[in-house]
Order: C-alpha cells, then sequence, then structure tokens
C-alpha cells in the first residue's frame, strides 16, 4: 500500500502533520501551481497502515485520512515489485 | 353511492384529505382551523397514518414537506398568523417542488386580528406571499361540499404540479354545517414517479419533473438553493438561475386553463358578479330573488393561477361587480385582464355582504 | 468499502475553507454510518443552513438543505412518515442554537429517532463571522467587535436537561472518539445528540489570534476537559477553568423514543 496525497483536493492545512504519530506528513516548502501548499511525504514506507493494511485487511490507524478536512488522503495499491534485469556496462 | 351527512367545513375537509390518500398530517393549534387537526388527530394513526403536532407552524410545514418527500400525501391546516409564518418554507417548497397541501382557514387580519370572524384577506399573499417568483394554486371552497371536493383536488393538483396548493377557505366555511354528499371513492391521480436514469430536475413536457422519492434509491440531493437538474447547488449562474424560476413559474401559469374550475351563470348578462369562497352564497341568493334582473354569474373555484379568459364569455358585460371580504385584492387581478368596468364591493369586519347591500351595488351601476 | 464511497465525488472538493473542521466532522459521520453497515437507499442526511449544513450535498444518498434552523422539523416529518428510513441531521450552533433552539428542544421532547451531529465552530462561518450563542466571552466577531458580552449556551447540557437519549462532545481533534460517539448515537434509538467543536480559522480564528489552523486545533485540544476530570475536579473542590468545555459521553439513557420502527 501506498500514502497518496490527492493534490487536486489539499488544501494545504497541514492537520496531518499534527496528527501523524510517525510524524510522515511534513509542510511543504513550494506552493503547487494552484498556489497551494502540499505537505510533503517523509519516508512514507514507515506508516503502519501502508505496511500492514493487506495483512490485516482492514484498515489500521487512519487518523490522518479521518481528520483530513478536504478527503484528500487515500492509500493506493502499489503494484507488485517485478524484478527487472539491469544491464551494467562497462 | 354516496353518503349524505350533516357536517361542518373543517370535518369535511379532513375527511376529504383522509379519502384522496393523506396520510400525514402536521399541525399546529390556531382558531378558526383547529377542528381540522382535531379530526386529523382522532382518524389518522387508526388509519396508518401520522398526526403529529409541532412546535409551532414554521415546523408544521416543514415536517409536511419532510413527509411529502417520503412518498406520503402530506398536509396541514391554520389560519392567518400561522399562515404567515409558513411562507419560508412555502418558497422552499415551491423551490424544491414539493407537493403538499396547505388549508388556510382564513381569519380577520392583519396580525391576531379577527381570530373567529371570517376574511378573505391572505388571498394575495398566497400568491405573492413568500420571496422570489413563482406559480401558486389556490382553491377557495364556498360551501361544505365544495370544501370535500376542493380539498381532494388540492391533493390532486399538488402531486400533478409538484407545488404546495392552497385551499384558501375562510371561518364562514370552516365553521359552518350544512349537507355534503360524501362519495365512496374519489378520484386520486398519484404522483409520477422519476424515471431511472433521469436526472432529478430535468423536467417533463409539462414543466414537471418526475418525483424521485426517498428511499428508492434515486440518491437525489434537495436543496432550497438555485439547482441544477442534478439538485446541486449552483447559486451563481444567471441563465440557470432565470430558466428554474421561468419554469417554476410557467409550468403553472401556462396550465391555467386546464386547471379552471369555474362556474358560469347567464353569459349574456350585463351586470355580472364575480365572486369566489363566501360571496358566492350572497351572489345566489341576489340572482334567486331577482330573476327578471338578468344578473350575470362568474364563481371562481380555482383563484390562482388566476383564468383570465374566462372574463370573455360575458361579451355583453357592461360592470363586474366583486364583492370580496377583503379591501379588493381579486378585484385588481380581474381589473389587470379586462376593459369592463370593475366595481370591487369590498366588507370588512367578519360579516358576509347581505343580498341588498350587492342588490343596490347593482342598481347603481344600471 | 470505506466512508470515502460515500462521497459525490463529482461535488470535491468541497467549498469548506482551508483547515475548516466541517470536512473531518463528515468523515467522522460517514465512517461511523459506514461502521452500522446502513445502506445508501434508506439513509437520508438532512441540514439547514449554513457552513455545516452544506454537508449533505457531498452524500451519494437522499439528501434534504432545508431553510435555516428548520433542518430538525423537516427530519421529524421524513422519519415519522418513513420509520424504515435512517435519519441524520447535520446542523451548526447558530442553525441549531439561535434560529432552530425552539425545534431542538422539542425534538430532544419528543425524543424522536434521530441522529443530529452539530458542527460548533462558535461563529457565523458562513455569512462571515458574525457572533453566535456559542461564541465564547470576550471573542471579538464581526457583530461583537468588542467582545462577546453574552454567556455561551451549552449545547450538550440542554439536550440532556430536553430529554435527548444520548449526548456526547467531541473535538474535530478527537477523530477516533467522535467516530465512536456517532457511532453510539446511530445505534441508540431516539434522539441523539453530538457536538463536534470544530475549528473555524477564517471566521473566527483569524480575529482571536488564532490565524493559524494548527493554533486553533491546538486551542480545541487544550480547552476540552475530559467530563470525568472534571467531575474529579469538581469533587475535589478544584476550580474547573472558565474557558474550558467538558468532552465525553453526557448521557445514554432509554426513555420512550418517537419513530422508531416496531
Amino acid at each position: 500500500m501506498k500514502l497518496v496525497i490527492d493534490e487536486r483536493r489539499c488544501k494545504g492545512c497541514n492537520l496531518c502533520t499534527m496528527i501523524c504519530p510517525y510524524r510522515i506528513f511534513r509542510e511543504g516548502t513550494r506552493p503547487n501551481d494552484r498556489g497551494i501548499v502540499i505537505p510533503e511525504l517523509d519516508r512514507p514506507e514507515r506508516c503502519t497502515n501502508c505496511r500492514l493494511q493487506g495483512l490485516y485487511g482492514r484498515r489500521l490507524c487512519g487518523v490522518c485520512q479521518m481528520i483530513c478536512p478536504d478527503q484528500a488522503i487515500s492509500w493506493e495499491e502499489e503494484k507488485p515489485y517485478e524484478p527487472r534485469k539491469v544491464v551494467i556496462e562497462f | 353511492m354516496t353518503k349524505i351527512e350533516f357536517m361542518q367545513g373543517n370535518t369535511a375537509c379532513a375527511e376529504a384529505a383522509l379519502a384522496a390518500g393523506c396520510r400525514f398530517f402536521g399541525g399546529y393549534p390556531i382558531t378558526p382551523s383547529t377542528e381540522i387537526a382535531e379530526h386529523m388527530a382522532r382518524r389518522l394513526p387508526k388509519m396508518d397514518g401520522v398526526f403529529v403536532q409541532m412546535e409551532d407552524e414554521i415546523g408544521s410545514i416543514a415536517s409536511v414537506i419532510g413527509a411529502s418527500w417520503t412518498g406520503a400525501r402530506a398536509m396541514t391546516a391554520t389560519s392567518g398568523p400561522g399562515f404567515s409564518l409558513m411562507m419560508e418554507n412555502i418558497g422552499y417548497a415551491v423551490m424544491t417542488e414539493t407537493p403538499c397541501v396547505i388549508v388556510n382557514i382564513q381569519r380577520g387580519g392583519p396580525s391576531t386580528g379577527q381570530p373567529t370572524m371570517a376574511a378573505q384577506g391572505d388571498m394575495l399573499q398566497c400568491r405573492f406571499g413568500s420571496h422570489g417568483d413563482y406559480g401558486t394554486i389556490a382553491l377557495c371552497p364556498a360551501s361544505v361540499q365544495e370544501m370535500y371536493d376542493l380539498t381532494v383536488k388540492a391533493f390532486n393538483l399538488a402531486d400533478r404540479f409538484r407545488i404546495p396548493v392552497f385551499v384558501m377557505s375562510d371561518e364562514v366555511v370552516g365553521h359552518m354545517r350544512e349537507r355534503i354528499e360524501i362519495p365512496d371513492t374519489v378520484t386520486v391521480v398519484p404522483r409520477r414517479p422519476l424515471e431511472k436514469g433521469t436526472l432529478p430536475f430535468t423536467a417533463g413536457a409539462d414543466g414537471v419533473p418526475g418525483f424521485p422519492e426517498f428511499g428508492k434509491g434515486y440518491g437525489v440531493h434537495v436543496t432550497g438553493l438555485t439547482h441544477d437538474e442534478r439538485g446541486y447547488p449552483e447559486a451563481t449562474d444567471p441563465a440557470l438561475h432565470a430558466a428554474l424560476v421561468e419554469r417554476l413559474v410557467r409550468k403553472v401559469e401556462d396550465a391555467r386553463h386546464e386547471i379552471a374550475d369555474v362556474t358560469l351563470t347567464q353569459p349574456d348578462a350585463e351586470i355580472v358578479f364575480i365572486t369566489y369562497g363566501p360571496p358566492t352564497r350572497t351572489v345566489r341568493q341576489v340572482l334567486h330573488d331577482n330573476p327578471e334582473k338578468a344578473f350575470g354569474h362568474l364563481q371562481l373555484r380555482i383563484v390562482w393561477p388566476f383564468p383570465e379568459d374566462v372574463l370573455g364569455a360575458f361579451p355583453h358585460a357592461r360592470a363586474f361587480i366583486v364583492p370580496e371580504m377583503n379591501f379588493g385584492q381579486i378585484a385588481r387581478e380581474i381589473e389587470r385582464h379586462t376593459c369592463v368596468p370593475v366595481k370591487s364591493v369590498p366588507k370588512l369586519g367578519g360579516e358576509l355582504h347581505t343580498p341588498d347591500e350587492l342588490l343596490a351595488v347593482a342598481e347603481a351601476l344600471r | 468499502m470505506s466512508f470515502k464511497d460515500w462521497f459525490r465525488e463529482d461535488r470535491l472538493p468541497h467549498i469548506f475553507c482551508t483547515g475548516c473542521g466541517n470536512g473531518t466532522v463528515i468523515n467522522c459521520t460517514l465512517e461511523a454510518v459506514e461502521e452500522m453497515g446502513w445502506i445508501r437507499d434508506t439513509t437520508v442526511f438532512i441540514s439547514g443552513i449554513g457552513c455545516s449544513s452544506r454537508a449533505p450535498g457531498y452524500i451519494t444518498t437522499d439528501s434534504l438543505h432545508t431553510t435555516h434552523g428548520r433542518a430538525l422539523a423537516f427530519a421529524t416529518g421524513v422519519k415519522l412518515a418513513n420509520p424504515r428510513l435512517n435519519v441524520v441531521v447535520f446542523t451548526g450552533d447558530g442553525d441549531l442554537a439561535a434560529i432552530g433552539g425552539n425545534h431542538f428542544i422539542h425534538a430532544c421532547r419528543r425524543n424522536i429517532d434521530i441522529t443530529v451531529v452539530c458542527m460548533n465552530n462558535m461563529i457565523y462561518g458562513m455569512t462571515g463571522g458574525q457572533g453566535s450563542p456559542c461564541t465564547p466571552p470576550g471573542a471579538i466577531s464581526t457583530t461583537t467587535p468588542y467582545g462577546m458580552c453574552e454567556p455561551v449556551f451549552d449545547l450538550s447540557a440542554l439536550a440532556v436537561t430536553a430529554g435527548a437519549n444520548y449526548v456526547a462532545r467531541w473535538t474535530s481533534y478527537h477523530v477516533t472518539e467522535l467516530t465512536k460517539a456517532i457511532k453510539v448515537g446511530l445505534d441508540t434509538p431516539g434522539f441523539s445528540f453530538i457536538e463536534a467543536m470544530v475549528q473555524c480559522p477564517t471566521a473566527y480564528g483569524r480575529r482571536n489570534k488564532l490565524r493559524q489552523v494548527s493554533d486553533m486545533v491546538t486551542y480545541l485540544k487544550t480547552h476540552a476537559l475530559l467530563l470525568q476530570k472534571k467531575q474529579r475536579m469538581e469533587e475535589e473542590g478544584e476550580t474547573v477553568p472558565a474557558d474550558m468545555f467538558a468532552v465525553g459521553e453526557f448521557v445514554r439513557r432509554d426513555r420512550p423514543a418517537m419513530g422508531v420502527l416496531k
């Protein structure tokens, strides 16, 4: 599972930065094309929900999604990791 | 088979509502309409219906609109002061196209006025009382029998046009006891449901959209804000607002001759009385007592939308006499539609015109 | 399934300002509705006028956005006419306590089987920040430029006194507790009242030194006093600070209710 912020919906209130127990959300630094400073994700792979949602079959912590007043936070299925052959050229 | 009864106007109104399938009544006591609520309180629980006495008239009409959205035929009854309180939510019912029936047993106003005396002073309020433009239907019974028939009709019209329909009666008819013939069954024209796949506020050719009843999976959003065909608020689009309001007015006004319900007497008369509600009774007496004078008479049972074409049914008319128990509210509307001189005969104070008074007015015009 | 499936995706993002707590309360309510296992077809959301009352427009169920203060009267009609429908009312402090106060106490007294979620932002937000019956004493608003001089209405206490079957208060910061409280409210037959204190940084915070969203949420967080703790403080004779409000479950009882499907 992957944590994503919907840039079309986020209004930049930074409530997620206040509530996340792992402090995964950080206040953004640069306004996007709508002039809104979207929070940045700091190593989102630490999120419990990302790691264990599939295992438990339900949403775990999820307080960021609940508190997000703009319904901008969600988890997406990640594409399964595909091993790729890396050709190293000397 | 019909059943002959001796019944009060208010009771007849309640019985008619029940016969028409009304299963929700939200009311608040107010003289002289209280008997309707009392009768409904006795009868509705035994007919699997709901009677609720709300905390005020604002709540009454609100609960009626709410009930109507669940598909129930719903009504409330009130009088002048309560009617004034209802105005905001009547506008809401117009905007959201909610069918409901509002009985106004009119009494003397302004304000608390004459609680136990009759008047017809709310005839313009029922047409223009809420803010904004809209079309409306108002029925005026002149007898207990008409109270019964028109109340049934009010429910059918409300469902047909999806608007609040007013039964504009008054203390005279409401409290009068008269012979009445109650039919075994009455005509009930149910609401046209919304076709699945159609947007909830997409109107048919007649300007009336199908009804998306709550609890049937339509997922409709109903708002008093200016809304588009999906029902979503879109309050800043000038063209959308204009189109919506025009439709709300036209769906009623364009059907005015289909809706019209009048009785014509002596179409070739020169002096013609035009009445609605109780003054009709006085005029009938004048006509009955003076057959040699050949007065004409037009009784309007539906005043709004005003059926102006019917005025042309008196080609020889030299004068229209309009006795009303107000200061001449509908006389102005008649003046607007005809070149024939209109003589308004207002009567305030709560009593009916006497036949002598009307005869004197008619004689003076000869 | 999650609460997100209840939103009308085509209407998002909603009109609420940046950092407004109303969106959070909608999330919590929908999550509770979802956990109850209610279905769209038989759930109806009703609201009056105000910021909070825009909420039903973003939810896919049948919804009624009515006139100012009258949502409970409309809800009474809907619920009594068809008790099979689950009725939830969204309202705000101005809508419920000021213009709709009479409908509120009578709906509590009737104990009609609906759930009311009141988003109390302590201000009239939609009209631009006028003082409401819930504006704290001393707070600045456009109609109280020298500070609010009237006492506040304690809505939860009012609901308890008027006879509601379930009354709770939380803030928009306490999302988990709020969701649980709403769920209990939905589950309780009779009138359930859940008051959610929400931040309004735009109309309230801006004029009261709480301009940042985080400041206003911190204000709610630090001024919320758990009911049990408040009672303990009172028992021990400690003074409870006047600007703090109790949060928690105020009442859960089983008075006879109206509109319950038999």
